[in-house]
């Protein structure tokens, strides 16, 4: 029972990352109905940031994650902008636009930081905690706590605001969103920018977790893709527990399957997938028509 | 308020190879309805779609008061008074009630005059008061129906762009809108409204237009057309 | 057809001379050039033509090198046997990764095939059998009498002829029945189901295509570098093939080996700058995809519209040569029946109890206003939805909820409100479709017997050019729907449901967009359909067409029947002048319409 609340709690700060990819994921898809596949080297580029902000030029942790996602949101304007033209026309050819967009970026991250990979330093005591008896680092709690703010903002952005109301209705019904003033290609940056602003979040808090490299964004994109779409694609809470559920399954196959981990995380995903596509809280997207 | 003449003039749409609309004309007084009636097929969404600039078009003229509107982009037509009402509701299913009606203001400011306005079209609309922390894609074709009126009124629109609002509604429903509109009307609201229902539209305006393949073919005053058997004969097609 | 055959012979040669002027490490890189043209055309084949997003390609080529490599090193079989169980391995490989491709498309599709290329990386990395990461080495070179394959030279030779052969056969698939029915399905499922396409078939046969592909080129990387290792196999690889299938032109075969040689020759040249090159070819990627999605290979035919612009107007549209009439059928026994049919979607009854027959021969109407249903009783019929309660009937066999590729198969074609054309098929191809009624089963005698499938071929286009003869479209043959103007492509898309041979022809608003002439050539269009033996059904807002062209006309309104009769009878019940322009008439002055007999 012990190891069992071990490795379930251990798998929770991951899943707490992959559910910051997927939020950011089902952001996108949710509003735009685009699969962006450049996501997960958004996650890697944000990572880079930040830590460079905090290594090379030694701000806090706090202000050099907030400077990296500003940055990076930056990075999301630009691939919408680049692929609007392709809004509501041709899915499958914007998704093939954002895998491009992955493989330009993939190579910026190695001119510009090189293809090693480099170690971030947890910016509390690595000390862990214990509870209950089962041992929490610090740093996963403060991973939870701010994964969980920024799910809390969110949603708080997205329910509660007229530009949260505006976006969801873009992705509801185009046309009349555009009747009643609301301008559609701006919505859909703004959406963009916050997608690539949890993806930087994820990746600057993900680096005192896994060693930073340019391969790191291709397994968390993956990883959190697949929880987005587990969750039900679109679906905020489905986002976190598509995520949560991943970082735990992964937790446990890592325990007992060692290296084939990613593997049995697929076959599981794909069966699940096949089952039941729309997913746990099904799909909430764009209408296609 | 003084009132603004709405202005349209050789409008014309091409959709893929076909000319939906030639050279239509018209004006809309200020605070009077006018009706534009056909078959289906005649032309009549394509008008109102066109005016409001979400279909591409050319034309010679389209002026609110002394505003040119033909350089006007889609989502800018609400900041200049127009409120549009589109063919098969198309509420936000996803958003409740509330959020709906409040997103029909969004290019104002979300403020106490905005909240006064909600309260009018609950007045309006009761059913839509009970209705309010309800989906919008839950309620029924009527309720929705209103739901999308209650919408374009929340941006105190100085004309009103109805289409086909009667779209697959029961007698009794469509008689509860004719009713909203003509207390609208008597409100001082000017109103386009394109319908296939000819009986409603006689009633809820004052001079009509009947398109046919994308063409005005006949002009008049409700009261006239009303018994008029060549309007029959257009619908029917012979 | 000279140019071709010579510029055929020049290549040829050109191919043949090339290893003389190349160095050992020159030749090398041309054999993984060829290797990777391989998988571009398998990926062209499942992305371009299939339409399948297929992110697995660079798992089928891992999975056919290091089956060979396990086969020959770990198990002791022979080179060639081994190549063999490999290819039939990757094969069985890509039927399942297909599988998911039944039920998910799109992103789905591609997530998933994605992760399956992950997990197979996993594997490989992980697996005491495939040698962990550092993968298998001393593969035994394969051997061929008489020729020493371990010279990378004469490699080149065998890979040549593979390569040749596979682009020849992958040609062959796509102007034939087959890949046409493939293409179809890429530009509009929908529309290929209604004339009997196996669209699920054809979606898996798109999978095993390129896994077969993907498996050959693994076997001859396995027994040209006699080394594997997972990273030939990552996902970097998986974008690189994507990279150059697009930047080719995904719909192109030949494209995509252009694409496949020019992206590697440019990797080549920028050797020393790989980041550089990959920063190029995404950049490329993205451009493409938004200022030219048809590659390369989608240039000549761009610029060939820019400068021909003037002379587009040159095709003229012949008129329509009537039917042989057919005798009337003795008896007019029921065709098509509609019992009690209700469609409920979520907060809205579209149909509500509807019923109805259709005797054989008729030509029937269906009216209403907008919204009352008559589409959707139209796709209730045709399969595409199925009813929430009800039956229906076809020639005595129960057809409700079957899905539309067996109801067309039954005897039944349609054509659609909004024009579903195949958008990159040209019209004789959207005709030869329909006309081809061939299972994707049968797709093992391309393989066994292709010249009877070739044969076959020849008797479809001969098929075809009388159906375009017949409806007038023989100059517009070749052409492609968007450059047609709407009457035409109108009257393609009825000559395209005819040509499926149908008993029932369903016409969704035939009418619409067309001027009064056209309406006129609609209307001996549809009586000469019926004369040659086909009952038609049409729903019609053409108040005159559907007056003096039906016999007998059922209104629907609100999702119900109001009214069942002929012309004159339902031009004068009250309860029609109600629903369309809601005013009861009961002083008659409406004229009774005279019919046009033929």
């Amino acid at each position: 029972m012990q190891v069992f609340l071990q490795t379930f709690i251990g798998g929770v700060s991951l899943g707490a990352i992959y559910a910051l990819v997927a939020l950011g994921f089902s952001l996108v898809y949710r509003t735009m109905g685009l699969v962006n596949f450049a996501h997960g080297n958004v996650v890697t580029v944000g990572a880079y940031l930040a830590s460079t902000f905090y290594l090379s030029t030694k701000l806090p942790f706090a202000l050099a994650m907030l400077v990296a996602i500003l940055l990076t949101g930056a990075i999301g304007l630009v691939i919408e902008r680049v692929l609007r033209p392709l809004e509501n026309r041709d899915f499958d050819l914007m998704l093939i636009g954002t895998i491009g967009f992955g493989i330009v970026l993939d190579a910026l991250i190695i001119m510009i930081w090189g293809a090693t990979g480099r170690a971030v330093p947890s910016p509390v005591p690595a000390a862990p905690l214990e509870l209950f008896g089962v041992r929490i680092r610090t740093y996963d709690l403060v991973v939870l706590a701010i994964a969980a703010t920024a799910t809390v903002l969110l949603v708080f952005f997205l329910s509660r605001t007229k530009r949260g109301a505006a976006m969801q209705a873009v992705a509801m019904d185009h046309e009349a969103a555009t009747a009643v003033g609301i301008h559609v290609g701006r919505s859909n940056a703004v959406a963009f920018m916050i997608g690539a602003g949890l993806a930087a979040l994820a990746g600057g808090l993900v680096g005192p977790l896994l060693y930073v490299s340019p391969a790191m964004g291709g397994a968390l994109g993956i990883k959190g893709f697949a929880a987005a779409i587990l969750g039900g694609f679109g679906s905020i809470p489905g986002a976190v527990v598509g995520g949560l559920a991943i970082g735990v399954l992964d937790s446990f196959t890592a325990g007992h399957f060692q290296g084939y981990s990613e593997l049995v995380t697929f076959l599981v995903f794909t069966v699940i997938i096949v089952i039941r596509p729309t997913g746990v809280f099904g799909e909430r997207t764009v209408n296609r028509a | 308020m003084s009132g603004a003449t709405f202005t349209v003039a050789g409008l014309t749409v091409h959709y893929g190879g076909v000319c939906a609309v030639r050279d239509v004309g018209f004006e809309v007084p200020a605070g009077q309805a006018v009706g534009v009636i056909g078959a289906n097929g005649a032309g009549k969404t394509s008008t109102l779609k066109a005016i409001m600039g979400l279909v591409p078009r050319t034309v010679a003229a389209l002026r609110f008061g002394d505003v040119d509107l033909s350089r006007v982009a889609a989502r800018d037509m609400v900041r200049h008074g127009i409120g549009y009402v589109p063919e098969g509701r198309h509420v936000f299913p996803g958003l409740t009630v509330e959020k709906n009606l409040l997103l029909g203001a969004y290019a104002r400011r979300w403020d106490a005059q905005v909240r006064a306005a909600l309260a009018e079209v609950y007045e309006l609309f009761p059913v839509l008061a009970q209705m309010r922390g309800r989906l919008a894609g839950a309620l029924s074709g009527g309720q929705q129906q209103m739901l999308a009126i209650g919408r374009a009124l929340m941006s105190r629109p100085r004309l009103l762009l109805l289409d086909e609002p009667s779209m697959g509604l029961s007698p009794k429903l469509v008689e509860d809108i004719l009713a909203v509109l003509q207390r609208l009307g008597r409100e001082g609201l000017s109103m386009l409204l394109v319908e296939q229902n000819a009986k409603l539209t006689f009633e809820a305006t004052l001079s009509c237009l009947v398109v046919e393949n994308g063409v005005v073919a006949m002009t008049g005053t409700s009261a006239e057309l009303r018994h008029d058997p060549r309007v029959r004969k257009i619908y029917l097609g012979l | 057809m000279r140019y071709r055959i010579a510029l055929l012979l020049a290549l040829a040669v050109a191919g043949w001379l090339l290893p003389y002027g190349l160095d050992s490490y020159a030749i090398h890189v041309v054999n993984v050039i060829i290797i990777f043209a391989l998988l571009a055309i398998g990926l062209g084949l499942a992305m371009g033509v299939g339409g399948q997003v297929n992110l697995a390609q660079v798992a089928f080529f891992g999975v056919g090198a290091y089956v060979t490599a396990i086969l020959t090193t770990k198990a002791g079989f022979g080179f060639w046997v081994s190549a063999l169980l490999a290819v039939v391995a990757t094969a069985a490989i890509g039927l399942l990764v297909g599988t998911p491709a039944l039920r998910i498309q799109s992103h789905y599709l591609g997530i998933v095939t994605l992760g399956l290329a992950l997990a197979f990386t996993n594997w490989v990395t992980n697996a005491q059998l495939a040698g962990g990461a550092e993968g298998i080495s001393a593969i035994p070179v394969p051997v061929l009498p008489g020729v020493d394959l371990s010279s990378e030279y004469l490699f080149y030779y065998f890979e040549l002829i593979v390569l040749v052969l596979a682009l020849a056969f992958g040609l062959f698939v796509v102007r034939t029945g087959l890949g046409r029915r493939m293409r179809a399905t890429r530009d509009d499922a929908l529309a290929a189901g209604a004339l009997g396409a196996e669209v699920p078939m054809l979606r898996m046969t798109a999978f095993l295509l390129a896994s077969v592909y993907g498996g050959v080129a693994g076997v001859l990387y396995a027994g040209l570098i006699r080394y594997v290792a997972p990273e030939s196999f990552g996902i970097a690889n998986m974008f690189l093939l994507l990279a150059m299938v697009i930047i080719g032109g995904r719909q192109s075969l030949i494209g995509c080996v252009v694409g496949a040689i020019g992206l590697s020759v440019v990797r080549e040249l920028l050797v020393d700058h790989p980041t550089y090159a990959q920063l190029a070819y995404g950049a490329v990627v993205v451009l493409t995809v938004v200022f030219a999605p048809t590659g390369l290979a989608g240039l000549p035919a761009r610029i060939r519209a820019r400068l021909v612009r003037r002379t587009a107007g040159a095709a003229q549209l012949r008129p329509f040569q009537p039917y042989e009439p057919v005798a009337a059928p003795a008896d007019s026994s029921v065709l098509l029946r509609v019992d009690g049919v209700y469609k409920q979607f979520r907060g809205l009854k579209a149909l509500d109890g509807v019923s109805l027959t259709v005797p054989r021969g008729e030509i029937r109407g269906i009216v209403g206003p907008n919204g009352s249903g008559k589409t959707t009783l139209f796709n209730v019929i045709s399969g595409l939805y199925r009813p929430t309660a009800g039956r229906v009937e076809f020639d005595g066999r129960e057809m409700t909820g079957k899905a539309p590729y067996r109801v067309a198969r039954a005897g039944m074609a349609r054509t659609f409100q909004n024009l579903r054309l195949f958008g990159d098929l040209t019209v004789a191809e959207n005709v030869l479709v329909a006309l081809d009624r061939s299972r994707t089963a049968d797709g093992w005698r391309y393989v066994v017997n292709p010249f009877s499938v070739h044969r076959q071929d020849r008797r479809l286009r001969a098929a075809a050019g009388e159906v375009l003869e017949r409806y007038g479209l023989t100059e517009f043959a070749g052409a492609v729907p968007r450059a047609l103007p709407y009457g035409t492509q109108r009257r393609v898309e009825i000559a395209r449901a005819v040509a499926a041979r149908p008993r029932l022809l369903l016409l969704d608003e035939p009418a619409a967009g067309l001027n009064g002439d056209e309406v006129r050539q609609l209307g001996e269009m549809v009586r000469s359909i019926r004369d040659s033996g086909i009952t038609v059904v049409v729903i019609e807002h053409n108040m005159g067409l559907v007056m003096s062209l039906c016999e007998r006309i059922t209104v629907l309104a609100g999702g119900a029947v109001i009214t069942e009769g002929t012309p004159a009878e339902v031009a004068a019940a009250p309860a029609v002048i109600e629903a369309y322009l809601g005013d009861s008439m009961s002083d008659g002055d409406l004229p009774v319409p005279t019919e046009v007999k033929q």
